[in-house]
């Protein structure tokens, strides 16, 4: 019943879709309103069906009906309820259904606050969304449906386990919010394009929809980073997996975005390259949701394979060209006299800027799709691992991280003397200092690795020379960081200063209504603060982070960096859908006990053969009841486990491990601030108990995700709305209305 | 003992865990198969066997895509080479852009535009209050 519903809900929401696309787009010919209306309506009826059809879905997965292939084969009857609704966006053709919906919604959202104004860009902005969101209903009408089912089975085949997790259930939704939000501005671009309207209301429309995109993707990325920290087990965050890569291409495009339309509000320029931008932005994001959904460069997250690939290529093709083709048509209108007076001045920073950005996200996308380039060429597959991503990107983050502290403060036009020393002087003596003081900390290394790079440049060995320039990345790094802190902290105090002479505001009226006063400004200085901590902590984490492995009976102790380990015992489990042996452990840092943490390796049966299905349950079934029993029928899975591996030439077991970590926020210990202590057991025997245990010390790495928080007030407090904005939209749409008439 | 360590973290560094968990070495990987990988690597490490053997034999049996980066020859250079030639172009493009921006001449009317009066500063002093 529900899949029949299903069914009929996605093959209405199509019609209405390809209806209003057509309508619409032929009300950019014919006189009245009637067939925008019809176009706008069409809309609103396309979404109304999707939710249907996202609702029949959840209800399919809630009430275990396991016709349906996408609940047969990402739920199960013992899954918990909120994996249960989660399952949605687990399998392909669900997460589909999840970027139609969420399409379907933001352009809902856009037709009611749009369709009274704009009325000249509105028919071809209705025609663009039209256009992407039939070809995702196409897909889950046609190639991948979320309703396709079989014969009704049992039970299902369940999520996969490392995918069940607080943070895997909230990150896809999130990055799609990104990826989804940023046809929105797309739209309103190839719109003004169409209409020949290239003045500034494009983007003025749609600057709190970039944002909200850009917010939600940028979040979306360190959600899915903060996942992969607790649940693979390698203490890092971020391998540059071409998924990992996929969501951060559209970032960066979209923050290169965000600075550059400033330089067009302001001066005028840059009007192709604005359109360039975000025409990149959306057609990597829809590269990025193909990555993720085909499974064509094995990765982590390609957990589904498909058949979508041949059809997002077609699309993604269309649209760039097609995109592409029309903004080549319409380069006369969009011609503007660009001037430059000095290179020491904002706009040459905030070219600079885009160039670093769109240079990183051009790297990825190259480094990213070269084994597919590969094997095209020379038939040989090739991997490209962390280090390959690492040699450029690095250095085009600390030019970044430079640029960030230069860019808000350098004068507009040209830098004087007078602006260099007033702005500068300060922050680039505390940078200096700053590196000045961890190079000095490195002592003997820096030392080394400096002879290292004089050698290796008097040989001209560049290879080398980069090597043992590595060494003094993270002072560089920390130093820029003390840089444009101290830039942004100024800048405030100044302006706290000023209102405060000028109104004799107290420091705190006088600070919050001068963020209220121009969000987007103060609200970017909050957001570079963040960009700010997370680089700290990924310098910090990554060049001095400590590591062992041991071996361990219970009652055995590891000391690593001022920490020591002792694993007091463990204790076995049969929960859900696993067995696991969970380790006790006792930690001390500096010689203070500061608390018990445990840390689990579970094995997830394959319930498909029978005989360990039935061992299993009979664990399960057993708790509760006699410790040593149940101990014991734990015991015989692990066991049968092992000796089915021997011999069975199938996946077995799905192994996930739980790390423990303890965090470091006291005060007490202000060395160890934002430092994690971070254990993965990487085998358990579940009789003696024998432990093989991973242990990593990460200094700061918290600093990932408390900058995180601090962006996420920033892009907040850049997305509320601005009375100044708006009268300037409202200035701008009365001047394209003069002009057309 | 050194040299049977050295040999074995050399090699399980540059050998990709295939488990399809993120793109990683051997020697990084958490998952249980990283661990079946690293006792074999150690094992061919104590049989007295060098790094770049341990390495010829997996990439002899699996193909070149074991490698956590492929090596810097052939083709591949394009991919160790490419980034870097790409920041030059990016370089001197934007340096030329620049140069072109520099030439154009000054606005006319900015020069011409006459001197404010009283009326205008007192407005523009209202506009710059409430731009704080």
């Amino acid at each position: 019943m529900t899949a029949t519903i299903g069914h009929f809900a996605l093959f209405l929401a199509l019609c209405a879709a390809a209806w209003a696309t057509l309508a619409s787009w032929l009300s950019t010919v014919a006189s009245g309103r009637g067939l925008q209306k019809s176009a706008e309506h069409g809309i609103y009826a396309s979404f109304g069906a999707i939710v249907i059809a996202v609702l029949a879905l959840e209800i399919a997965l809630v009430t275990d009906d396991f016709r349906l292939d996408a609940v047969f084969h990402y739920s199960s009857v013992a899954q918990a309820l909120p994996y249960k609704i989660g399952a949605l966006w687990g399998s392909q053709a669900g997460s589909l259904l999840l970027w139609a919906f969420l399409l379907g919604g933001m352009a809902s959202i856009t037709v009611a606050t749009n369709r009274t104004k704009n009325r000249a860009l509105m028919p071809w902005v209705v025609t663009t969304l039209g256009i992407v969101l039939t070809f995702f209903l196409i897909l889950v009408n046609v190639v991948a449906s979320p309703f396709a089912s079989g014969p009704m089975r049992a039970d299902g085949v369940g999520l996969n386990p490392q995918l069940k997790n607080y943070w895997m259930m909230i990150h896809p939704p999130t990055l799609y919010l990104g990826y989804v939000g940023f046809t929105i501005p797309f739209a309103f671009a190839i719109a003004s394009l169409a209409s020949r309207r290239t003045g500034d209301i494009w983007f003025r429309t749609t600057r709190r929809w970039t944002i909200f995109a850009w917010f939600f993707l940028g979040t979306g990325i360190l959600m899915g980073s903060y996942w992969a920290y607790i649940e693979l087990g390698w203490g890092g965050y971020w391998a540059w997996d071409p998924v990992e890569n996929a969501s951060l291409m559209p970032w960066l495009t979209g923050t290169a975005f965000l600075h550059s339309v400033i330089i067009q509000e302001k001066k005028g320029m840059m009007k192709v390259w604005n359109v360039t931008l975000i025409l990149l932005t959306f057609c990597l994001s829809i590269f990025g949701t193909f990555l993720t959904r085909s499974g064509i460069i094995s990765s982590v997250h390609s957990f589904a394979t498909s058949d979508i690939g041949p059809a997002f290529a077609w699309f993604l093709g269309i649209i760039f060209f097609g995109s592409l083709l029309l903004l080549i048509l319409r380069l006369p209108d969009l011609a503007t006299q660009a001037r430059l007076e000095s290179v020491l001045s904002r706009e040459a920073s905030f070219l600079f800027n885009n160039m670093v950005l769109v240079g990183i996200a051009a790297t990825v996308l190259f480094l990213t799709t070269f084994p597919l380039i590969s094997e095209a060429a020379t038939g040989r597959k090739v991997t490209m691992g962390a280090p390959i991503f690492n040699i450029v990107n690095i250095p085009w983050a600390l030019v970044l991280l430079f640029l960030i502290g230069v860019g808000p403060l350098i004068a507009w036009r040209k830098a004087t003397a007078e602006n260099l020393r007033r702005n500068f002087l300060l922050p680039a003596l505390t940078g200096f200092w700053m590196f000045l003081l961890f190079v000095v900390l490195e002592g003997r290394a820096a030392a080394e690795s400096l002879s290292g790079m004089g050698r290796a440049l008097a040989s001209l060995d560049a290879a080398t020379f980069l090597d043992r320039l590595k060494a003094f990345y993270p002072p560089i790094c920390f130093g820029l960081a003390a840089f444009v802190l101290a830039t942004v902290v100024i800048e405030y105090s100044r302006a706290v200063a000023v209102r405060r002479r000028q109104y004799g505001e107290n420091a705190a009226l006088a600070f919050a209504r001068l963020v209220g006063r121009n969000r987007r400004r103060w609200g970017g200085y909050v957001v570079h603060v963040g960009v700010v901590i997370v680089f700290v902590g990924i310098a910090a984490s990554s060049a001095y982070r400590k590591e062992t492995i041991e071996l361990l009976e219970p009652g055995g102790t590891i000391r690593i960096d001022g920490y020591a380990m002792t694993y007091d015992g463990f204790r076995l489990e049969a929960v859900d859908d696993h067995v696991g042996a969970i380790t006790e452990l006792s930690i001390w840092q500096d010689g203070r006990f500061v608390g018990r943490l445990e840390a689990a390796q579970r094995w997830h049966p394959n319930m498909l053969f029978p005989e360990l299905r039935a061992s299993f349950h009979d664990a399960l079934a057993s708790r509760g009841g006699d410790p040593e029993a149940y101990r014991a029928k734990i015991q015989a899975v692990f066991a049968m486990i092992s000796r089915l591996e021997r011999t069975a030439g199938r996946e077995v077991k799905t192994p996930s491990t739980e790390v423990a970590i303890h965090k470091s926020f006291a005060l007490t210990a202000p060395q160890r601030f934002g430092e994690d202590f971070y254990v993965t057991p990487l085998g358990v025997d579940p009789v003696s108990g024998k432990a093989n245990f991973r242990v990593f010390v990460n200094p700061l790495v918290n600093f990932l995700w408390i900058g995180g928080f601090v962006f996420v007030l920033g892009a907040t407090i850049c997305i509320l709305p601005d009375s100044r904005e708006r009268r300037r939209l409202e200035a701008s749409m009365a001047l394209e209305d003069r002009a057309a008439a | 003992m050194p040299a049977i360590d050295a040999a074995y973290e050399t090699a399980a560094r540059a050998i990709l865990c295939d488990c399809g968990c993120h793109p990683q070495s051997v020697l990084e990987c958490a998952c249980s198969h990283a661990e079946e990988m690293r006792e074999a690597i150690r094992a061919e490490a104590a049989a007295g066997k060098s790094a770049e053997a341990i390495v010829a034999g997996y990439v002899a049996r699996s193909g070149e895509s074991i490698l956590v980066v492929p090596k810097a020859e052939g083709f591949n250079l394009l991919a160790w080479l490419g980034p870097g030639v790409g920041l030059v172009i990016a370089i001197v493009a934007v340096a030329a852009l620049l140069r072109k921006w520099r030439r154009e001449p000054p606005p006319a009317a900015a020069a011409a535009a006459p001197p404010p009066d009283e009326a205008d500063l007192a407005r523009l002093r209202r506009a710059i209050d409430g731009e704080r």
